[in-house]
Protein backbone atom coordinates (compact mmCIF):
# COMPACT_ATOMS: atom_id res chain seq x y z
CA UNK A 1 0.00 0.00 0.00
CA UNK A 2 1.49 3.56 -1.33
CA UNK A 3 2.25 5.18 1.74
CA UNK A 4 0.98 8.95 1.58
CA UNK A 5 2.59 12.03 3.04
CA UNK A 6 0.29 14.76 4.90
CA UNK A 7 1.19 17.95 3.44
CA UNK A 8 1.74 20.93 6.30
CA UNK A 9 -1.60 22.50 6.38
CA UNK A 10 -1.44 26.74 5.72
CA UNK A 11 -0.17 28.49 8.65
CA UNK A 12 -3.67 30.15 10.48
CA UNK A 13 -1.52 32.56 11.55
CA UNK A 14 0.53 33.71 9.02
CA UNK A 15 1.01 37.54 8.94
CA UNK A 16 3.18 39.54 6.52
CA UNK A 17 6.19 38.78 7.72
CA UNK A 18 5.53 35.28 7.02
CA UNK A 19 8.13 35.48 3.62
CA UNK A 20 11.53 36.57 5.77
CA UNK A 21 10.46 33.51 8.24
CA UNK A 22 13.63 31.26 7.89
CA UNK A 23 14.74 29.65 11.14
CA UNK A 24 11.18 31.34 12.97
CA UNK A 25 9.07 28.29 11.75
CA UNK A 26 8.86 24.67 13.26
CA UNK A 27 7.91 21.79 11.05
CA UNK A 28 4.14 21.95 12.87
CA UNK A 29 0.66 22.40 11.66
CA UNK A 30 1.45 25.83 14.28
CA UNK A 31 4.52 26.66 13.32
CA UNK A 32 5.79 26.69 16.71
CA UNK A 33 7.34 23.66 18.23
CA UNK A 34 5.30 21.44 20.44
CA UNK A 35 7.83 22.75 23.32
CA UNK A 36 7.49 26.14 23.37
CA UNK A 37 3.42 25.48 22.63
CA UNK A 38 3.25 23.59 25.89
CA UNK A 39 5.31 26.04 27.58
CA UNK A 40 2.66 28.60 27.07
CA UNK A 41 -0.01 25.86 27.91
CA UNK A 42 1.65 25.10 31.16
CA UNK A 43 2.12 29.02 32.30
CA UNK A 44 -1.82 29.61 31.07
CA UNK A 45 -2.74 27.12 33.84
CA UNK A 46 -0.17 28.66 36.16
CA UNK A 47 -2.57 31.54 36.25
CA UNK A 48 -5.16 30.01 37.13
CA UNK A 49 -3.30 27.45 39.80
CA UNK A 50 -1.64 30.98 41.53
CA UNK A 51 -5.30 32.99 41.15
CA UNK A 52 -6.32 30.48 43.34
CA UNK A 53 -3.88 31.01 46.29
CA UNK A 54 -4.03 35.22 45.86
CA UNK A 55 -7.70 35.16 45.84
CA UNK A 56 -7.92 32.80 48.99
CA UNK A 57 -5.66 35.29 50.78
CA UNK A 58 -7.94 38.18 49.55
CA UNK A 59 -11.01 36.65 51.03
CA UNK A 60 -9.18 36.14 54.58
CA UNK A 61 -7.52 39.61 53.98
CA UNK A 62 -8.35 41.82 57.35
CA UNK A 63 -10.10 38.26 59.34
CA UNK A 64 -7.23 37.00 61.08
CA UNK A 65 -8.08 37.73 64.46
CA UNK A 66 -6.84 41.08 66.30
CA UNK A 67 -4.85 39.07 68.97
CA UNK A 68 -2.45 37.76 66.09
CA UNK A 69 0.24 39.69 64.04
CA UNK A 70 -1.67 41.46 61.39
CA UNK A 71 0.17 42.23 57.93
CA UNK A 72 0.89 46.40 59.14
CA UNK A 73 2.52 44.68 61.71
CA UNK A 74 4.92 42.37 59.84
CA UNK A 75 5.86 43.58 56.25
CA UNK A 76 8.95 45.47 55.72
CA UNK A 77 8.15 47.21 52.46
CA UNK A 78 11.78 48.48 51.91
CA UNK A 79 13.33 45.28 52.65
CA UNK A 80 10.61 43.47 50.44
CA UNK A 81 11.12 46.11 47.75
CA UNK A 82 15.26 45.25 47.44
CA UNK A 83 14.21 41.65 46.64
CA UNK A 84 11.67 41.93 44.54
CA UNK A 85 13.84 44.39 42.05
CA UNK A 86 16.26 41.81 42.59
CA UNK A 87 13.74 39.11 40.45
CA UNK A 88 13.36 41.73 38.33
CA UNK A 89 17.10 41.86 37.34
CA UNK A 90 16.54 38.44 37.01
CA UNK A 91 14.59 38.49 34.21
CA UNK A 92 16.80 41.35 32.60
CA UNK A 93 20.09 38.82 32.92
CA UNK A 94 17.38 36.26 31.52
CA UNK A 95 16.47 37.84 28.28
CA UNK A 96 20.51 38.72 27.84
CA UNK A 97 21.32 35.09 28.43
CA UNK A 98 19.13 34.17 25.32
CA UNK A 99 20.43 36.57 23.03
CA UNK A 100 23.91 35.52 24.12
CA UNK A 101 22.95 32.18 23.36
CA UNK A 102 21.33 33.42 20.03
CA UNK A 103 24.67 35.03 19.09
CA UNK A 104 26.81 31.84 19.81
CA UNK A 105 28.42 33.82 22.47
CA UNK A 106 28.96 30.76 24.96
CA UNK A 107 31.05 32.47 27.70
CA UNK A 108 28.06 35.91 28.41
CA UNK A 109 25.55 33.18 27.90
CA UNK A 110 27.21 31.23 30.76
CA UNK A 111 27.94 34.68 32.88
CA UNK A 112 24.22 35.86 32.18
CA UNK A 113 22.63 32.16 33.54
CA UNK A 114 24.82 32.43 36.65
CA UNK A 115 23.67 35.70 37.64
CA UNK A 116 19.86 35.01 36.86
CA UNK A 117 20.45 32.15 39.43
CA UNK A 118 22.19 34.39 41.53
CA UNK A 119 19.66 36.87 41.78
CA UNK A 120 16.98 34.12 42.25
CA UNK A 121 18.99 32.51 45.11
CA UNK A 122 19.35 36.52 46.58
CA UNK A 123 15.15 36.48 46.29
CA UNK A 124 15.33 33.21 47.74
CA UNK A 125 17.19 34.03 50.64
CA UNK A 126 15.41 37.40 50.95
CA UNK A 127 12.17 35.06 51.53
CA UNK A 128 13.87 32.79 53.82
CA UNK A 129 14.67 35.42 56.14
CA UNK A 130 11.47 37.08 55.97
CA UNK A 131 9.54 33.89 56.73
CA UNK A 132 11.84 33.57 59.85
CA UNK A 133 11.23 37.11 61.11
CA UNK A 134 7.97 36.45 60.94
CA UNK A 135 7.86 33.63 62.61
CA UNK A 136 10.15 35.28 65.39
CA UNK A 137 6.98 37.82 65.86
CA UNK A 138 4.68 35.36 65.95
CA UNK A 139 3.70 34.42 62.90
CA UNK A 140 3.32 30.88 61.71
CA UNK A 141 1.48 28.57 59.19
CA UNK A 142 -1.21 27.80 61.91
CA UNK A 143 -1.43 31.15 64.13
CA UNK A 144 -4.15 32.64 61.85
CA UNK A 145 -5.87 32.47 58.54
CA UNK A 146 -3.72 35.63 57.66
CA UNK A 147 -0.40 33.01 58.32
CA UNK A 148 -1.60 30.38 56.35
CA UNK A 149 -2.95 32.28 52.82
CA UNK A 150 0.37 34.17 53.23
CA UNK A 151 2.98 31.40 53.44
CA UNK A 152 1.18 28.94 51.20
CA UNK A 153 1.06 31.92 48.32
CA UNK A 154 4.19 33.20 49.01
CA UNK A 155 5.91 29.57 49.75
CA UNK A 156 5.01 28.33 46.53
CA UNK A 157 5.74 30.94 44.28
CA UNK A 158 9.30 30.12 46.21
CA UNK A 159 9.07 26.86 45.38
CA UNK A 160 8.99 27.67 41.65
CA UNK A 161 11.77 30.40 41.84
CA UNK A 162 13.96 27.46 43.43
CA UNK A 163 12.78 24.88 40.58
CA UNK A 164 14.00 27.84 38.14
CA UNK A 165 17.02 28.41 39.35
CA UNK A 166 17.32 24.57 39.38
CA UNK A 167 16.51 24.67 35.72
CA UNK A 168 18.98 27.33 35.20
CA UNK A 169 22.08 25.59 36.90
CA UNK A 170 21.65 22.60 34.85
CA UNK A 171 21.37 24.57 31.53
CA UNK A 172 24.56 26.39 32.62
CA UNK A 173 26.47 23.44 33.58
CA UNK A 174 25.12 21.94 29.80
CA UNK A 175 27.40 24.86 28.41
CA UNK A 176 29.79 24.01 30.42
CA UNK A 177 30.02 20.85 28.96
CA UNK A 178 29.95 22.54 25.82
CA UNK A 179 25.93 20.74 25.34
CA UNK A 180 24.80 23.57 24.29
CA UNK A 181 24.85 25.58 20.87
CA UNK A 182 23.35 27.72 18.88
CA UNK A 183 20.63 25.49 17.51
CA UNK A 184 19.48 25.02 21.12
CA UNK A 185 18.36 28.61 22.12
CA UNK A 186 14.90 27.66 22.23
CA UNK A 187 15.34 25.26 25.56
CA UNK A 188 17.03 28.71 26.86
CA UNK A 189 13.78 30.62 25.20
CA UNK A 190 11.39 27.86 26.91
CA UNK A 191 13.43 28.08 30.55
CA UNK A 192 13.15 31.84 29.95
CA UNK A 193 9.32 31.73 29.86
CA UNK A 194 9.04 29.83 32.99
CA UNK A 195 11.55 32.36 34.55
CA UNK A 196 9.44 35.27 33.19
CA UNK A 197 6.33 33.86 34.57
CA UNK A 198 7.88 33.82 37.70
CA UNK A 199 8.94 37.26 37.54
CA UNK A 200 5.16 38.04 36.43
CA UNK A 201 3.79 36.57 39.30
CA UNK A 202 5.59 37.89 41.98
CA UNK A 203 4.40 41.18 40.49
CA UNK A 204 1.02 41.12 41.14
CA UNK A 205 1.96 39.35 44.69
CA UNK A 206 4.07 41.94 46.09
CA UNK A 207 1.14 44.76 44.55
CA UNK A 208 -1.90 42.99 46.45
CA UNK A 209 -0.36 41.42 49.03
CA UNK A 210 2.17 43.58 50.62
CA UNK A 211 1.42 47.04 49.27
CA UNK A 212 -2.40 47.21 48.90
CA UNK A 213 -3.06 47.82 52.91
CA UNK B 1 14.20 10.05 22.08
CA UNK B 2 17.54 10.95 20.81
CA UNK B 3 20.20 12.10 22.53
CA UNK B 4 21.37 15.11 20.98
CA UNK B 5 23.33 16.79 23.91
CA UNK B 6 25.34 13.93 24.83
CA UNK B 7 28.77 14.87 23.12
CA UNK B 8 30.08 18.66 22.89
CA UNK B 9 28.06 20.51 20.24
CA UNK B 10 29.17 22.49 17.87
CA UNK B 11 27.41 25.92 16.73
CA UNK B 12 25.34 25.11 14.13
CA UNK B 13 27.08 27.86 11.38
CA UNK B 14 23.87 28.49 9.14
CA UNK B 15 22.64 30.16 13.05
CA UNK B 16 25.50 32.68 13.87
CA UNK B 17 24.79 35.72 13.32
CA UNK B 18 26.81 38.58 11.83
CA UNK B 19 30.63 37.92 9.87
CA UNK B 20 33.44 36.28 11.88
CA UNK B 21 34.73 39.84 11.55
CA UNK B 22 31.63 41.22 13.24
CA UNK B 23 31.43 38.49 15.89
CA UNK B 24 35.34 38.70 16.43
CA UNK B 25 34.43 42.51 16.71
CA UNK B 26 31.58 41.79 19.57
CA UNK B 27 33.93 39.87 21.53
CA UNK B 28 36.72 42.39 21.74
CA UNK B 29 34.80 45.28 22.21
CA UNK B 30 31.81 43.56 24.71
CA UNK B 31 29.08 45.66 22.83
CA UNK B 32 26.54 44.42 20.29
CA UNK B 33 27.66 45.39 17.18
CA UNK B 34 25.61 42.45 15.32
CA UNK B 35 22.11 43.90 14.54
CA UNK B 36 18.96 41.96 16.22
CA UNK B 37 17.46 41.76 12.91
CA UNK B 38 20.46 39.12 12.08
CA UNK B 39 19.77 36.93 14.79
CA UNK B 40 18.30 33.70 14.07
CA UNK B 41 14.89 34.14 14.71
CA UNK B 42 13.72 31.07 17.27
CA UNK B 43 10.76 28.92 16.53
CA UNK B 44 7.11 30.92 16.73
CA UNK B 45 8.72 33.80 16.48
CA UNK B 46 7.26 36.75 13.37
CA UNK B 47 9.63 39.42 13.86
CA UNK B 48 13.05 39.74 15.32
CA UNK B 49 13.38 40.50 18.79
CA UNK B 50 14.65 43.51 21.15
CA UNK B 51 18.45 43.86 21.59
CA UNK B 52 20.38 43.53 24.15
CA UNK B 53 20.18 47.58 24.54
CA UNK B 54 16.89 47.81 24.54
CA UNK B 55 16.12 44.80 26.94
CA UNK B 56 18.16 47.13 29.38
CA UNK B 57 16.31 50.53 28.95
CA UNK B 58 13.18 48.32 29.35
CA UNK B 59 14.30 47.47 32.58
CA UNK B 60 14.92 50.48 33.42
CA UNK B 61 11.53 51.34 32.78
CA UNK B 62 10.46 48.54 35.03
CA UNK B 63 12.78 49.74 37.72
CA UNK B 64 11.40 53.33 37.56
CA UNK B 65 7.77 51.74 37.41
CA UNK B 66 8.86 49.79 40.54
CA UNK B 67 10.22 52.93 42.53
CA UNK B 68 7.17 54.87 41.56
CA UNK B 69 4.88 51.59 43.22
CA UNK B 70 6.81 51.42 46.41
CA UNK B 71 6.28 55.55 46.53
CA UNK B 72 2.83 55.28 46.74
CA UNK B 73 2.89 53.19 50.09
CA UNK B 74 4.60 56.11 51.46
CA UNK B 75 1.17 58.94 50.50
CA UNK B 76 -0.47 60.76 53.70
CA UNK B 77 -3.02 58.13 55.17
CA UNK B 78 -5.76 60.53 53.90
CA UNK B 79 -4.93 59.53 50.56
CA UNK B 80 -8.14 57.98 49.16
CA UNK B 81 -7.87 54.54 49.36
CA UNK B 82 -9.75 53.84 45.71
CA UNK B 83 -7.40 56.03 43.52
CA UNK B 84 -4.48 54.75 46.04
CA UNK B 85 -5.52 51.26 45.03
CA UNK B 86 -6.04 52.12 41.17
CA UNK B 87 -2.39 53.37 40.52
CA UNK B 88 -0.73 50.22 42.35
CA UNK B 89 -3.24 48.42 39.93
CA UNK B 90 -2.52 50.34 36.65
CA UNK B 91 1.33 50.09 37.74
CA UNK B 92 1.16 47.01 38.53
CA UNK B 93 -0.90 46.11 35.27
CA UNK B 94 1.69 48.09 33.13
CA UNK B 95 4.85 46.25 34.08
CA UNK B 96 2.95 42.75 33.74
CA UNK B 97 2.46 43.71 30.16
CA UNK B 98 5.78 44.99 29.99
CA UNK B 99 7.51 41.57 30.99
CA UNK B 100 4.99 39.68 29.05
CA UNK B 101 4.94 41.50 25.49
CA UNK B 102 9.00 41.84 25.53
CA UNK B 103 11.02 39.57 27.97
CA UNK B 104 8.57 36.70 26.95
CA UNK B 105 8.53 38.03 23.42
CA UNK B 106 4.43 37.53 23.32
CA UNK B 107 4.76 41.01 20.87
CA UNK B 108 7.29 38.74 18.70
CA UNK B 109 5.92 35.43 18.41
CA UNK B 110 2.33 34.19 16.90
CA UNK B 111 -0.69 35.49 18.71
CA UNK B 112 -1.39 31.49 19.14
CA UNK B 113 0.73 32.13 22.16
CA UNK B 114 -1.20 35.35 23.11
CA UNK B 115 -3.91 34.08 23.20
CA UNK B 116 -3.18 30.88 25.31
CA UNK B 117 -1.55 33.47 27.85
CA UNK B 118 -4.16 35.88 27.72
CA UNK B 119 -7.15 33.57 28.24
CA UNK B 120 -5.38 32.06 31.04
CA UNK B 121 -4.82 35.41 32.86
CA UNK B 122 -8.29 36.76 31.94
CA UNK B 123 -10.42 33.69 32.91
CA UNK B 124 -8.03 33.32 36.00
CA UNK B 125 -8.89 37.08 36.87
CA UNK B 126 -12.94 36.53 35.86
CA UNK B 127 -13.41 33.51 37.75
CA UNK B 128 -11.37 34.55 41.21
CA UNK B 129 -13.69 37.74 40.88
CA UNK B 130 -16.50 35.54 40.69
CA UNK B 131 -15.46 33.81 43.22
CA UNK B 132 -14.80 36.57 45.67
CA UNK B 133 -18.21 38.56 44.64
CA UNK B 134 -20.09 35.64 46.02
CA UNK B 135 -18.26 35.83 49.05
CA UNK B 136 -18.79 39.04 49.42
CA UNK B 137 -15.09 39.81 49.52
CA UNK B 138 -15.53 43.22 47.57
CA UNK B 139 -18.53 44.59 50.34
Amino acid sequence: MAQTELEPTPLHDAGPDDAHIVHGHADTNTGATNTKLAMWVFLSSECIFFGAFISTYLLYRGRAPANTPQPKDVYNIPFTSVTSFMLLMSSLTMVLALAAIQRGDHRRFRIWTMSTALFGAIFIAGQIYEFTEFYREGLALKTSVFGSSFFVLTGIHGAHVTVGIIWLLTLWGMSMQNRLGVQHSEKIEVAGLYWHFVDIVWIVIFTVIYLIP
Amino acid sequence: MSDETSIATPDDPALLPGTAAERAAEDAEGMSVISSDELAMLPGELRPHPSPFQYVMIAVILCVITALEVGTYYLPNDFPRALYITILMVLALTKFVIVAAFFMHLRFDRPLFRRFFVTGAIGAILLYTIVLATLHVFE
